[in-house]
């Protein structure tokens, strides 16, 4: 039978490693290729010894395919590709082909030059990666090879973030990647056709949650700063300049303008010339609703948000600044933060998740001692916010995202069964389809039922009506004649004698002969006549005629009667039909061996 | 009346002076029903439709991260446990000390027990029934008894009121009573001492190791209205002399009673709303567990109002709330229901003096802790 098999990969439930294994119709592929941010040995990676013990995984996958830029869906590619090999394509949208990379490298950055590790990919090896990749666009199908095709949607969650639908033949899976399904200021909610895949994957880390509207979390980031600038401190805020940089600028101006505030707000240099470079990315990635908002104001030329100077962190009194990196492990972010953090009346505000190893990740965790080059510690009494602005979807958001593509089964990966059996329950009654959760490593085996489509020609339709008996009961099969054509994709069902037409071959006849002697004293013409008697009395439902000629013809069979001059009681039947009514000839032909009646 | 986005965005910057904590959520069916379960657990379940989900729901951990809050991102409420009911869930009570609800179903002839599990399975199970001998067209209220046994206060009207044991459904207790009066709700003081109060207004006092009652209508009742009550007893003592009752019409009258002498009410006013014609018994009167004298009122409309009973005099009129709580008609969605949302239910944290949760006819869930602008600044 058919079937479809889904495995994710690695040890460990824990979310943080998104790498999954599918194959269908022949092909292998790869959705996500992620790193496990916990871990600083090798389970971090995504377990490939599943592929192949040893060796390259090239011919064992006909393409990977990366969801988007985050590190826990494509951390681990340039180890798969350039450490373990692979050759072969991997697809990803424009936008994330093009901040991949930088994110790959800024991580290579802080894992080998912070924390000393060796057993990591290098900068050459990311920029070797990405030459394999191949971008996608929306709604477009990618033709992988003459089988397996791809088509990229709208998933919402961050710039270039893709949901992706694979199809060989009529068999097809959707992966989510990260979606959301409400949408926000800037990115819209993720959309996808009444595809109806025979399976649709989907993270279940979230699943069973229900999500704090982005109004409350947005507000909660306005009254902390807003606290801060009130009692003369400062607020720095960490950002990775291509993505969230954009939206909390618009809503601090916005601030700003409301409350008529007049503290100053910065965004540091190297923002602006990335940012420049994202709206570019974003402007062709967006729907034209968002766009047209987008465009209406132009992303840099903020009333209240002025450009950076090193010098300003020096200034007195209130201030925000927004300076990059994110996670403030090198560069101007830490400068900054290296001279605020001392001042209890000051602000960090991190906005996103921290790697292991950076000064961002050591705060969040509480500590406030932190450790700087040279053996010298930095007291951190400055206040210390963590807040998340990611986009998921929840509960009542997988219940949409089911809702819209009918799928006609459901994985969830990432997730603890004994925790998802309620959802799995609620997936199942509400849709009447089947919901699987395998574990890390576990492969889940869906038999499809694909219908092969054959088209029927209509002479042969009609053929098999003029047949005559009872007409076709619609619940009892009956067997018909044909030729089955398969060419360029297509099957036909056809007679016979327009195949042997479009194959541009003759028809040949087979026709069989047979004698059969008899005794008989009448004359040849009432011997003939007493063999169409004795038939017609055997033989009541069959059509036998009489023919002057000298012939009695059975169906298709032909009966004549001869005999020799020398002997002339000693009758030779002949006794000639064709292929098609052997049975019946070889019938008549005992039949008359054993004599007529007198 | 319908909020336009400048006034919805006029209200979440004024939330910024006006709330210390803020949290807006939307369950995908709406909720009647906010019953704790832990100190951090809340059941919620849902009234529309033919079957209806039940769900035990932790609270943001970001509401418990005390000094380390500012590390804590979590803003989202967990689902622990899920279930599925078979019809609308019109009340629910949790069993204290057990892992045990209880809910009725609009007219139903038989309370649901539901076991809501504990770490092994995220399922909510039904463990059995109590079956009720009248099938009347109005569901029954229920409270749970404050006894050791587990065991359920429930009726739906007076003379129907007992008390079953939910482990064998032997009956411990019935009403002598002989009324067809409606309960509009009931609760016990204390273990043996129990209040309920009709919808005409009506309030009866009981004991279970007494079969009368007291029986205390009301001075001049009015046609029509419908009473709802909530009971405040200061959980260090136990004797009722420490229990305050308030009572509140479907038009905005609000009585005071003291359980010593619940024939006179110590203070009646008039509360400045509309009069609720709505069939759904919406209305709400909960008194504050931490905030002295502070009780909440919803079901109105979309709003839900604190009032500080200590400046009420024993005749007021229209005392002012000192805070209202208006984000479900502003944080309102048009796509989520048509009409303006009403709030169905609400519920105080039961430590954090001023933190509330609060339900609307749209599905939303709000959490909130306000600022009270005379004494937070």
């Amino acid at each position: 039978m058919p079937d479809i098999k889904i495995t994710p990969l690695g040890a460990g439930q824990d979310v943080g490693r998104s790498c999954i294994l599918v194959s269908i119709g022949g092909k292998n592929i790869m959705l996500d290729c992620g790193m496990h941010m916990g871990y600083n040995d090798d389970r971090r990676f995504p377990d490939f010894s599943y592929i192949t013990q040893n060796g390259r995984l090239t011919e064992f996958l006909d393409c990977v395919i990366i969801s988007h830029f985050h590190l826990d869906h494509c951390g681990a590619l340039p180890y798969m590709s350039e450490m373990v090999g692979y050759d072969g394509p991997i697809y990803m949208t424009h936008p994330t082909k093009a901040i991949c990379p930088i994110l790959l490298e800024d991580f290579r950055k802080i894992t080998v030059d912070k924390k000393g590790e060796t057993n990591f990919f290098t900068s050459q090896m990311i920029k070797d990666c990405m030459k394999k990749v191949v971008p996608l666009n929306l709604h477009q199908t990618v033709q992988v090879d003459e089988e397996l095709e791809i088509k990229a949607y709208y998933a919402g969650h961050v710039l270039g973030a893709a949901m992706v639908q694979i199809k060989v033949g009529l068999e097809s899976v959707v992966y989510t990647g990260d979606y959301n399904m409400t949408p926000d200021r800037h990115l819209g909610a993720a959309w996808i056709d009444k595809c109806r895949p025979d399976i649709l994957i989907s993270e279940s880390t979230y699943a069973t949650t229900i999500r704090d509207s982005k109004r409350c979390r947005e507000r909660d980031f306005l009254k902390k700063v807003h606290e801060t600038v009130e009692r003369g401190g400062k607020v720095l805020i960490p950002v990775f300049a291509l993505g969230r940089a954009q939206e909390l600028c618009i809503l601090l101006e916005t601030f700003w303008e409301r409350m008529n505030l007049k503290a100053p707000i910065y965004f540091s240099t190297g923002l602006t010339e990335k940012a420049n470079h994202y709206y570019k990315l974003f402007i062709t990635w967006t729907n034209q609703k968002i766009r047209k908002t987008f465009v209406q104001r132009n992303m840099f030329e903020f009333k209240h948000i002025k450009a950076f100077d090193r010098s300003y962190a020096d200034n007195p009194g209130p201030m925000v600044v927004f300076a990059t990196p994110g996670m403030l492990h090198a560069g101007q972010s830490l400068q900054i933060f290296k001279k605020w953090a001392g001042n209890e009346k000051n602000m960090v505000i991190m906005p996103g998740y921290c790697v292991q190893g950076t000064v961002g990740h050591k705060i969040l965790n509480g500590q406030k001692k932190l450790e700087m080059e040279g053996r010298a510690t930095l007291d951190v009494k400055l206040q210390v916010e963590y807040m998340s602005f990611s986009a998921h979807a929840d509960a009542k958001g997988i219940m949409q995202l089911i809702r819209m593509a009918e799928p006609r089964n459901m994985l969830l990966v990432h997730g603890e069964a004994k925790k998802m059996e309620f959802l799995k329950d609620k997936i199942e009654q509400e849709f009447s389809i089947s919901c699987y959760m395998p574990a890390n490593g576990e492969t889940t085996t869906i038999v499809t039922n694909p219908s092969v489509p054959v088209d029927i020609s209509l002479n042969l339709l009609k053929r098999e009506m003029a047949l005559g008996g009872p007409l076709p009961d619609a619940k009892r099969p009956r067997t018909m004649h044909g030729t089955l054509i398969m060419k360029d994709n297509s099957l036909r069902l056809v007679s016979p004698e327009q195949a042997l037409k479009e194959l541009g071959l003759s028809e040949h006849q087979l026709r069989f002969t047979c004698r059969v002697q008899l005794h008989d004293p009448h004359s040849d013409t009432d011997t003939l006549g007493r063999i169409y008697t004795h038939l017609k009395s055997v033989l009541k439902s069959y059509s036998i005629q009489h023919v002057p000629d000298g012939t009695v013809i059975v169906e298709s069979i032909v009966i004549k009667v001869t005999s020799s001059a020398e002997e002339p009681n000693l009758k030779v039947i002949l006794l000639s039909w064709s292929y098609q009514d052997e049975e019946l000839g070889s019938f008549l032909s005992t039949l008359l061996k054993k004599g007529l009646p007198s | 009346m319908d909020i336009s986005s400048d006034e919805a965005e006029d209200w979440f910057m004024e939330s910024l002076n006006t709330y210390k904590d803020l949290h807006v959520f939307q369950l995908e069916h709406p909720t009647k029903v906010i019953e704790w379960t832990g100190d951090k657990c809340i059941c919620v379940a849902g009234y529309t439709g033919a079957r209806s989900e039940i769900l035990e729901l932790l609270l943001p951990l970001k509401l418990y991260a005390g000094e380390n809050q500012g590390l804590c991102a979590e803003r989202d409420f967990k689902v622990q446990h899920g279930g599925f009911s078979e019809e609308p869930v019109e009340s629910l009570i949790h069993i204290p000390g057990t892992r045990c609800v209880v809910t009725t179903g609009s007219s139903s002839s038989a309370l649901q027990i539901w076991d809501i599990g504990g770490d092994d399975s995220d399922v909510i199970k039904r463990t059995g029934v109590i079956n009720l001998k009248s099938k009347s067209s109005k569901g029954s209220k229920i409270a749970p008894g404050l006894t050791d046994e587990p065991a359920v206060l429930h009726g739906s009207c007076i003379s129907e009121v007992q008390l079953t044991e939910i482990a064998t459904g032997r009956v411990l207790y019935t009403v002598a009573k002989e009324s067809s009066d409606s309960v509009s709700g009931l609760q016990f003081v204390n273990a043996c001492v129990f209040l309920i109060c009709a919808s005409n207004g009506t309030l009866l006092m009981g004991d279970t190791r007494d079969p009368s009652t007291c029986h205390y209508p009301l001075q001049d009742s009015k046609s029509g209205l419908h009473w709802s009550f909530g009971l405040r007893s200061d959980r260090s003592q136990s004797e009722p002399s420490c229990c305050t009752v308030a009572r509140l019409s479907s038009s905005g009258h609000m009585l005071l009673s003291d359980l010593r002498d619940l024939q006179s009410p110590f203070c009646q006013t008039q509360l400045n709303v509309q009069h609720s014609t709505s069939k759904n018994d919406f209305l709400n009167v909960s008194w504050a567990p931490v905030l002295d004298r502070c009780l909440s009122v919803s079901g109105f409309d979309g709003t839900v109002h604190i009032y500080n009973t200590m400046d009420w005099s024993t005749e007021g009129q229209n005392p002012q709330p000192v805070f209202s709580h208006r984000g479900h008609e502003m944080s309102h969605e048009a796509k989520y229901s048509g009409s303006p949302p009403v709030v169905t239910t609400h519920s105080w944290h039961q430590s954090r003096p001023k933190t509330l949760l609060s339900a609307a006819t749209d599905g939303s869930l709000h959490v909130w802790d306000w600022l009270d602008k005379i004494t937070d600044r």
